[in-house]
C-alpha cells in the first residue's frame, strides 16, 4: 500500500513549517492528507483545499483554484503558498501554472503537479523536495554542520526522533543546520550552508541536486534505530566531517530488563513499512535477537505480506495503523512505528524511537506490549 | 418505452437526423424526448428554434439541488421534449464526465417518471473519446444504437470505432447495434460501399438520407424539414427512417473491421474518386 505521488508531495511540502499547502484536489484526498498529519498536532492545520466537486471536474477547476489562492492568501499569514495539483486536475488538464501566474498575492507561490497515479509516495516526496530546492540560496558554509534529509512532519515520533538525533550529533560536535522536511522556509532556504547532507532513508534526489547546485556532499544512511544503527550514523558523520568523535552508549537501562529480554530472545516477529522498516528489522534482529519472519516494504505486494504473516509464527507485528486488521485477525499485538499512524498519538518529544534513547523507549514499548497483551 | 442512441463522427449529420426523426415520430401523437449529449448543444435548435439552456449550465449556476424539470426540459415542434446535456467550454474540464453528470441529474429530477416518454432518442458525440461518451451504451439508457456515416474514410473509421465500443460492453448485457444510417452528403456518394461495410459488421443500412438542399434551407430557418417542408420527399425520407428504427427488431452485436479491412474500403473509395474525377462527373451525385 502506498499513498501515491500526491501524498508524497504533500508530506514534503507541509514539512516547510510556516508554509501553507493548497491542495488542488477533491475533498477526499485533502481529508486523507489532513487526517494523517494532524493526529499528533491538532493545531497544525496549515493547509487549504480547492475542494473540487463534480462541477469543477466537468467545467475545469481553474476558477476554483484562482479563488482558493486569493482566499488562502487573505486567511493565512504565510511567506509561501505551495500548490499541489493532484489526480483530478491532472486528468482534466487544468492549467495550474497559468492560474498561479494570473494572480498577484502577498505570499510567494510555488506549484507542483503530483497526480497520485503518476508515481509512488516516494516519487512524490523526492520530486517535491527537488522542486522546492529552487527556493534555496547559496550560503556561506557552516563548519561541522549537517542537514538531515528524509523526514516528514507526519512521521510517527518525528519530533522526539529529531530532538534525539540533534542531541547525539551535538555531543559529537556536529550542529544540525536544517531538517528536511521539517523546518521553516528560512531554514530550508539556507540548507546549502551545511557542510554535509545526511539522507536518512529518502530524499537522495534532493541531496544529489544540492551536490550539483551547491557542492554539498552527502551520505546515505539507514534510519538510526538501536545502538548499532545510531553508532553507525554518528560515526559516519564524524568521520566524514573529521570531528574525531568516538560514540559512547549507555547500556544501563537495558540491564534493568535483561531477564525479560532474555525471555523474548528468538521471538518471531514480522514487519512492514516504508524505508524505516529495514532499519527497524535490523534492530529487532541484531540487537533484541528476534526472528524476523516476514519483512516487507509498503511498495511490495500487500496480499503476499499478509499471506506470509499468516503462514508464519509471527507473535508481534511492527507496522503502521493500516496493520490493525491483520493484527486483530491473528490476535497478535501491533507496534506502530511508521507512517501512517492515526490511531495513536505521540505528543511527548522526549520519548523517541530513534537514537540511544529511542532504543530504550522501543525496548520498553515492546516489553510492555508483550506483558500487557491478552 | 423505446430508447435508442444515434452516434456518428462529429459533423456527420446526427443532429439533423435525430431532430427530424423526433419531429416525424411526434406527428403520430407519441410522447417523444430527445437529449443532445454533445457539448456543442445545438441538436435541439431545429426543434425549438433557439439554443436551449443546458442541464450542465443549470448544474453550474444553480447547483444540483435547485434544478427543476421545467428548467431543463423544453417543448419543441410537435411537442417533442427537448433536453441538452451541455458541457464545458472547449479546452477545459471534462466533457465526458459532463455526459455522466447530466444523465445523473435528469434521473435525480425524475425526468423519465414525469414525462413518461414513448420514445427517447440520445444524440451522442460519436468519436467515443472517453468513457463518458460511452455512458449511454453502458447503463441501460438505450436499447440499441444507430450509427450515422457518410461514404468518407474518416466517418467509416469513426463508425467502426463505435462498433468496437458496443462490442466491448457486449458481455455486460448492454446495448446492441440496430443498424447504419447512410448520409449521402459524402465525398463520393456510393451507397453500395456502406452496404458492404454494414454487411461486414453484421448489420444493415436502415435508411439513406440523400443530399438535399432543403435540409440546409430548413436549418437556416432553425427548423426540421418535417416542419419546414412537410410535404417534401426528404421529409418522407425521415418519416420512413423513423418508422424503420422504431419497428426494427434486427439487433446485432457488431463484428468490427480490422485496420486492413478498413484500408480495403479506403481503396475502393479512392478508386471511385479517381474514376469520377477523370470522367468529370458530379462526385456527390445529383442534388
Amino acid at each position: 500500500m502506498d499513498g501515491g505521488k500526491f501524498f508524497g508531495a504533500f508530506r514534503a511540502s507541509s514539512g516547510i513549517t510556516d508554509a501553507v499547502v493548497l491542495n488542488h484536489v477533491p475533498v477526499g484526498c485533502n481529508w486523507g492528507a489532513a487526517i494523517f498529519k494532524t493526529t499528533s498536532n491538532q493545531f497544525d492545520m496549515r493547509h487549504a483545499c480547492t475542494v473540487m466537486h463534480e462541477r469543477e471536474i466537468v467545467f475545469g477547476g481553474e476558477d476554483a483554484l484562482r479563488e482558493a489562492l486569493i482566499r488562502a492568501d487573505e486567511l493565512y499569514d504565510t511567506p509561501i503558498l505551495l500548490v499541489i495539483a493532484g489526480d483530478a486536475p491532472s486528468i482534466i488538464g487544468d492549467d495550474v501554472g497559468a492560474v498561479v501566474n494570473s494572480v498577484t498575492l502577498d505570499a510567494e507561490v510555488m506549484w507542483m503537479e503530483a497526480a497520485g497515479f503518476k508515481g509512488s509516495m516516494r516519487d512524490g516526496y523526492e520530486e517535491a523536495l527537488t522542486h522546492l530546492a529552487g527556493l534555496m540560496n547559496e550560503s556561506d558554509m557552516i563548519e561541522n554542520s549537517v542537514n538531515l534529509i528524509g523526514f516528514s512532519p507526519d512521521d510517527f515520533k518525528v519530533d522526539a526522533d529529531v530532538k534525539e538525533i540533534k542531541r547525539l550529533l551535538r555531543d559529537a560536535g556536529v550542529e544540525v543546520n536544517s531538517v528536511i522536511s521539517k523546518c521553516s522556509l528560512e531554514q530550508f532556504k539556507k540548507a546549502p550552508a551545511a557542510e554535509l547532507n545526511v539522507v536518512l532513508g529518502q530524499g537522495s534526489k534532493l541531496a544529489e541536486h544540492m551536490k550539483i547546485e551547491f557542492g554539498v556532499p552527502y551520505l546515505e544512511m539507514e534510519y538510526p534505530y538501536g545502538l548499532e544503527g545510531t553508532t553507525q550514523l554518528t560515526s559516519a558523520i564524524s568521520e566524514e566531517l573529521g570531528t574525531g568523535h568516538e560514540p559512547e552508549f549507555d547500556i544501563e537501562p537495558f540491564k534493568k530488563v535483561y531477564l525479560y529480554l532474555h525471555e523474548l530472545y528468538g521471538t518471531p516477529v514480522s514487519i512492514i513499512g516504508d524505508f524505516h522498516a529495514e532499519a527497524m528489522a535490523n534492530f529487532l534482529n541484531w540487537e533484541l535477537g528476534f526472528n524476523v519472519e516476514v519483512s516487507a516494504r509498503n511498495v511490495d505486494d500487500y496480499f503476499e505480506f499478509e499471506e506470509g504473516v499468516r503462514n508464519s509464527n509471527t507473535t508481534i507485528l511492527f507496522g503502521s495503523s493500516f496493520e490493525q486488521n491483520i493484527a486483530r485477525t491473528l490476535d497478535i499485538p501491533l507496534i506502530r512505528f511508521c507512517y501512517p499512524v492515526f490511531d495513536n498519538v505521540c505528543v511527548y518529544d522526549d520519548a523517541p524511537y530513534a537514537g540511544f534513547r529511542g532504543a530504550v523507549c522501543l525496548t520498553e514499548a515492546i516489553i510492555n506490549t508483550v506483558m500487557s497483551y491478552g | 418505452m423505446r430508447k435508442f442512441c444515434v452516434y456518428g463522427k462529429g459533423g456527420i449529420g446526427k443532429s439533423t437526423i435525430v431532430s427530424n426523426i423526433a419531429a416525424a415520430l411526434a406527428e403520430n401523437g407519441e410522447t417523444i424526448m430527445v437529449m443532445g449529449c454533445d457539448p456543442k448543444s445545438d441538436m435541439t435548435r431545429n426543434l425549438v428554434g433557439k439554443r436551449l439552456p443546458t442541464v450542465l449550465d443549470l448544474f453550474r449556476t444553480e447547483g444540483p439541488d435547485r434544478m427543476k424539470l421545467d428548467d431543463v426540459v423544453f417543448k419543441g415542434f410537435n411537442g417533442v421534449h427537448c433536453i441538452e446535456a451541455g458541457g464545458p467550454e472547449p479546452g477545459v474540464g471534462c466533457a465526458g464526465r459532463g455526459v455522466i453528470t447530466a444523465v445523473d441529474m435528469l434521473d435525480r429530477i425524475g425526468v423519465f417518471d414525469d414525462i413518461k416518454p414513448d420514445t427517447v432518442i440520445y444524440d451522442v458525440l460519436g468519436d467515443v473519446v472517453c468513457g463518458g461518451f460511452a455512458m449511454p451504451l453502458r447503463q441501460g439508457l438505450a436499447d440499441d444504437v444507430y450509427i450515422v456515416t457518410t461514404c468518407d474514410p474518416m466517418a467509416i473509421y469513426a463508425a467502426n470505432n463505435i462498433c468496437k465500443c458496443i462490442k466491448r460492453f457486449a458481455d455486460r448485457g448492454a446495448v446492441t447495434l440496430g443498424g447504419i444510417i447512410y448520409n449521402g452528403r459524402s465525398v463520393v456518394d456510393e451507397p453500395s460501399i456502406i452496404d458492404g461495410f454494414a454487411a461486414r459488421l453484421g448489420t444493415k443500412v436502415l435508411g439513406r438520407v440523400p443530399m438535399s438542399i432543403l435540409i440546409p434551407r430548413a436549418e437556416l430557418h432553425r427548423k426540421t424539414v418535417i416542419e419546414y417542408v412537410p410535404d417534401s420527399e426528404i421529409a418522407d425520407t425521415f418519416r420512413y427512417l423513423a418508422t424503420a428504427i422504431c419497428e426494427n427488431e434486427d439487433r446485432v452485436m457488431p463484428d468490427p473491421l480490422s485496420d486492413d479491412e478498413l484500408d480495403g474500403i479506403n481503396e475502393e473509395i479512392e478508386v471511385l474518386l479517381r474514376e469520377r474525377e477523370e470522367t468529370g462527373s458530379n462526385l456527390t451525385g445529383d442534388v
